[in-house]
């Protein structure tokens, strides 16, 4: 409760500063709009539907990029794991792949694409598969054996050691490359956003700075950081927690 | 003559360490038959583990022949159970669905299953915490739900690797007196790992030292005095002694006499 109160404190001390900054220096809306301002937008876009209609659209774009990268991840990870091969060579590779930021690949997939939905989807898939890949690998690399032991001496064995036990095990180490990937996924889809045509927060964006409405690019912000927040620390975050504390990986908090 | 239950013979088993091969037991025979409690005392690095994991079939030895019901021992089965020191208790399940865990594997029906485990569980005790997760109980309460789900299986032996190794003393002292009771009430044949000499000389009807490097079977003893044990019983002392003596001069006695 008592945090609660400083946040709001916190929060509301933040607008008195921005609004003095706009009225004391007298800042025109397209450098720095007042909080009203935002509000305005936030208030117009979601009553005249704008908003909505760019979140949903977003949202699907991510959602398709988002699923298709976790079936692609969890069948290359299975498939390093059980390969050395392959891990030694484009397991490597992954690494590499991961520190390219997905702003990079738009160039890319424009030219192959078209500024168009696939474009974009194509580097969610580039960006999001990458931490599903490498956590199904270690998940099941560090399956811990006396696991596997107990279920065999207990006379589990093939589809049932598989179904009960192995894929039990991987879980937490999977829920934690299950978070990471949204949170890649969710980066790239702005980015990609950014440089193509029809619905979108990263359009709505982009179209607030080519109209110099300052008002509707800080809302997208905003957006973008409130959305990204609930769905990875809130939602990711809380099942993360959860699946760690029942495989008894770390105390509750 | 009876048949034995598990036979050892001649068995050697070696592992690879930085592709250096290091014999853990070496030449290893002996016999244990039906509902024998027998307890493998030796010390930290001797073999101890590796004989359980021999018999419950989840490594096979480079040379000899383990039989169990005069057969030879290929991969893990629920007729050997093994229970582990760190339990490897299912985090994911509740503590009934830890102790089902086994009779799933059985063409038995939900309701049967439910009802053996929950015998198991109040035979342990445990019956009042069939719902509860994994991390709710103490060491104590594990290492008994790991008892009762290898012992739901119907196994014909028992395995117990330092069961009681991660416990403190008081808490140790229960669950042998725990373990006792549930052997006699079971009547299963068991094989107990352990380092400890007064722990051993708590439970065995029959004690196998085992010691060196490579490991090798120094000793070989029936204790026969009736429990609750007293340790200034004179076989006791005597057996104590000895096991001290041979565990002291590993390298100076081989073979089994008494």
């Amino acid at each position: 409760m008592k945090v609660v109160l400083i946040r709001i404190v916190f929060f509301f001390v933040l607008f008195l500063i921005w609004y003095l900054v706009v009225a004391v220096g007298k800042l025109p809306s397209y450098i720095l709009p007042s909080p009203f301002e935002v509000f305005n937008s936030f208030y117009y876009g979601f009553c005249k539907g704008g908003y909505l209609i760019a979140i949903f659209s977003s949202l699907i774009r991510v959602l398709i990029g988002y699923f298709l990268a976790l079936g692609v991840g969890v069948l290359t990870g299975i498939m390093l794991a059980r390969y050395y091969l392959l891990d030694i060579t484009f397991g490597k590779t992954i690494l590499a792949l991961q520190s390219i930021p997905s702003v990079a690949w738009v160039p890319l997939a424009l030219l192959w694409f078209g500024i168009t939905d696939n474009a974009v989807i194509f580097i969610i898939i580039l960006e999001a598969v990458l931490p599903v890949a490498l956590s199904t690998k270690n998940a099941m690399k560090n399956i811990p054996q006396n696991f596997i032991r107990a279920a065999q001496t207990l006379g589990s064995k093939g589809l049932h050691l598989y179904k009960n036990v192995i894929i039990k095990a991987m879980i937490p180490e999977l829920v934690t490359g299950l978070r990471l990937s949204w949170a890649f996924a969710w980066r790239a889809l702005i980015a990609g956003e950014l440089f193509i045509s029809g619905a979108g927060i990263g359009q709505t964006l982009e179209l607030g700075r080519s109209l110099a409405d300052m008002a509707q690019v800080i809302a997208m912000i905003t957006t973008i950081g409130v959305i990204g927040f609930l769905t990875e620390n809130i939602f990711f975050g809380t099942i993360e927690r959860k699946v760690r504390f029942i495989w008894g990986l770390e105390g509750q908090k | 003559m009876l048949e034995p239950k598990i036979q050892f013979e001649n068995v050697t088993k070696s592992f690879t360490h930085l592709s250096k091969d290091e014999t853990i037991v070496d030449s290893l025979s002996f016999d244990i038959f039906a509902d024998e409690f027998v307890c493998v005392l030796g010390p930290s690095g001797s073999g101890k583990s590796t004989i359980l994991g021999l018999i419950a079939g989840f490594i096979k030895p480079n040379s000899g022949k383990i039989l169990f019901n005069s057969k030879i021992i290929n991969r893990p089965d629920s007729s050997r159970t093994l229970v582990f020191q760190d339990y490897a208790l299912f985090p994911w399940l509740n503590i009934l669905d830890n102790v089902t865990f086994g009779l799933t594997t059985k063409s038995k029906s939900k309701n049967e299953i439910k009802e053996i485990a929950l015998e198991y569980l109040n035979l342990v005790g445990l019956s009042a915490y069939k719902n509860h997760s994994i991390s709710q109980l103490s060491g104590g309460m594990k290492q008994r739900v790991a008892i009762a789900r290898a012992l739901a299986v119907d196994p014909e032996v028992l395995l117990l690797d330092e069961p009681f190794g991660a416990l403190d003393q008081q808490t140790r002292e229960n669950m042998q007196i725990e373990l006792l009771r549930l052997w006699s009430k079971t009547k299963k044949t068991v094989l107990f790992v352990t380092h400890s000499v007064d722990e051993a000389l708590k439970l065995a009807d029959r004690i196998l030292v085992i010691g060196g490097k490579p490991g090798k079977l120094l000793f070989d003893t029936t204790v026969s005095v009736s429990r609750p044990r007293d340790f200034n019983n004179s076989q006791i002392v005597n057996v104590r002694n000895k096991i001290l003596d041979k565990l002291a001069h590993p390298d100076f006695f081989m073979g089994s006499d008494i």
